[in-house]
């Protein structure tokens, strides 16, 4: 009877968070942008009063080269004992995210931002086991709670610190990951690798387990 | 409890990554992205929109943009920049018909004969795929048809004025070159082209050929990224939660076993009615 009754709770849980997620991630995804000031009247070729045209911004044009990135090289996490090097990753033919095969090595997603970027979220991921190198430090992500610390080391020497804002469990078919790979929201770090039930036929983890990070003021 | 404390999280999480997304664009489903190109050599203009002045002294290889338009039609006249007015123009005056959610370059340039003249393009926005970027070529110099050569090979065959080709690459570097169609001998470049996940690189090869100043100059629109589609990070199942099995499994025997128990009271309570009897 208890058995059954925890299992309704937690399924009734689960379901509420899917929906607090659900909600969370349209919320996400579609802001809109306020309508420009001048929008009043659609203009016709023929009427006098034409929309005005604001200032315009000037950019030259010479072929040049892209800004630079600083890549992180080192993550250090106290409160479980994560102290691992970090190789720069991108994407696989399938359009997966590429890890490092070692579970002691994070990947870092390089076509994202880095430490230094102004905006968006640096993403680190690390395989949580392999067969051949058995389970990995981002096995023990899931012992995080809100307020741990941690720190990324980048190329340039620069010690980046973090406090852990949250610790999520999601399944990997509902997770927004446009909204996780942000490019233009505040700088954030996300650390990602694998949990939950594992499928033995196909081989994967269910789900993903996220801790996002937000920066240390000053 | 445990449940319960990973839905908080989840919504925690989402809270800080819900503060995310700024449009890349500017442009919406009531507005247009415009940016203006100068791509006649040697010689600084004024443009007016709609009759009023809105860039002044506008140097050649400069873009302006993106304005962030209504929808709607708008009439641009490009004139000498020593000009008072838009009376009379070098290019134009003509009409920009500007849809909404769309992003336009509009390229002031040379015909392949060496006329003043004016195109509108419509920049591609679509999604990338995960890693890859968009490289667009556009041919508005006074100069015949062109291939573009990648790596020394030719990824573009037979661009003429005025005219685009588009192609999503691997993000990277791109050493790009343009030669007379059939060629391998650059006019232009060879130059460095850097593509980037989920941006549209805009190069156009501008100038003229018969006075020797054709250049290349690179527009860059970004925002159109996807998200890997997905972050596989395990394979053994060594830090796997428990499988629903089991558990189900359990749920069998206990009640089987209340089933027994049930049936062996069941029978004791007849056994003592028929002994009752």
């Amino acid at each position: 009877m208890t058995t059954a009754k925890a299992t309704g709770v937690a399924a009734a849980a689960l379901a509420a968070a899917v929906l607090v997620f659900g909600s969370g991630c349209s919320a996400a995804t579609a802001p809109e942008r306020p309508a420009p000031s001048s929008s009043s009247a659609a203009p016709t070729p023929s009427a006098a009063p034409r929309p005005a045209v604001p200032d315009i911004p000037i950019q030259g044009t010479t072929p040049g080269a892209q800004q630079p990135t600083v890549p992180p090289v080192r993550i250090s996490v106290p409160d479980v004992g994560i102290d691992i090097p970090i190789d720069p990753v991108g994407v696989l033919d399938d359009g997966t995210m590429e890890l490092p095969a070692n579970t002691q090595v994070a990947g870092w997603y390089e076509f994202g931002p880095d430490p230094a970027s102004a905006t968006g979220a640096t993403i680190l991921a690390a395989h949580v086991d392999s067969l051949v190198y058995g389970l990995g430090p981002f096995s023990r992500l899931r012992e995080l709670a809100a307020g741990a610390p941690l720190s990324v080391t980048t190329a340039d020497g620069a010690v980046h610190d973090y406090t852990i804002a949250s610790v999520a469990k999601v399944p990997k078919a509902e997770i927004p990951l446009d909204t996780v790979f942000d490019r233009s929201g505040p700088p954030t770090l996300v650390l990602i690798t694998c949990g939950g039930q594992f499928n033995r036929d196909t081989g994967h983890y269910l789900d993903n387990i996220l801790v996002t990070a937000t920066p240390v003021a000053g | 409890m445990r449940t319960r404390m990973i839905a908080g999280t989840v919504a925690g999480c989402l809270a800080v990554l819900g503060l995310a997304a700024a449009p890349a664009n500017a442009i919406s489903p009531t507005t247009a992205d415009l940016y203006v190109l100068h791509a006649v050599p040697a010689t600084p203009v004024d443009v007016y929109v709609n009759g009023a002045l809105t860039l002044d002294d506008f140097q050649p290889g400069a873009l302006a943009g993106p304005l962030d338009l209504p929808a709607g039609t708008y009439s641009v006249a490009i004139t000498a920049s020593t000009a008072t007015d838009a009376s009379a123009p070098v290019i134009g005056p003509v009409d920009l018909v500007l849809a909404a959610g769309t992003s336009y370059t509009a390229v002031a340039h040379l015909t392949e004969a060496g006329a003043p003249t004016a195109t509108l393009f419509t920049n591609d926005l679509a999604k990338t795929a995960p890693g890859q970027g968009r490289l667009t070529v556009r041919h508005v110099a006074a100069a015949p048809s062109v291939d573009v050569l990648a790596g020394g090979a030719p990824v573009v065959t037979a661009l003429t004025n005025p005219n685009e080709a588009k192609l999503d690459l691997a993000a990277g570097t791109v050493s790009a070159a343009v030669a007379a169609t059939g060629t391998t001998t650059p006019v232009i470049g060879p130059a460095d082209v850097s593509i980037q996940d989920g941006v549209n690189t805009i190069v156009y090869a501008w100038g003229s050929l018969a006075d020797s100043n054709l250049a290349l100059a690179v527009q860059t629109i970004g925002g159109l990224q996807t998200a890997p589609h997905g972050v596989p990070a395990g394979e053994a199942g060594l830090a796997a939660d428990p499988d629903a099995e089991p558990l189900v499994w359990g749920a069998g025997v206990l009640l089987l076993l209340m089933a027994a128990a049930l049936g062996v009271t069941t029978v004791r309570r007849v056994r003592r009615d028929s002994s009752a009897r």
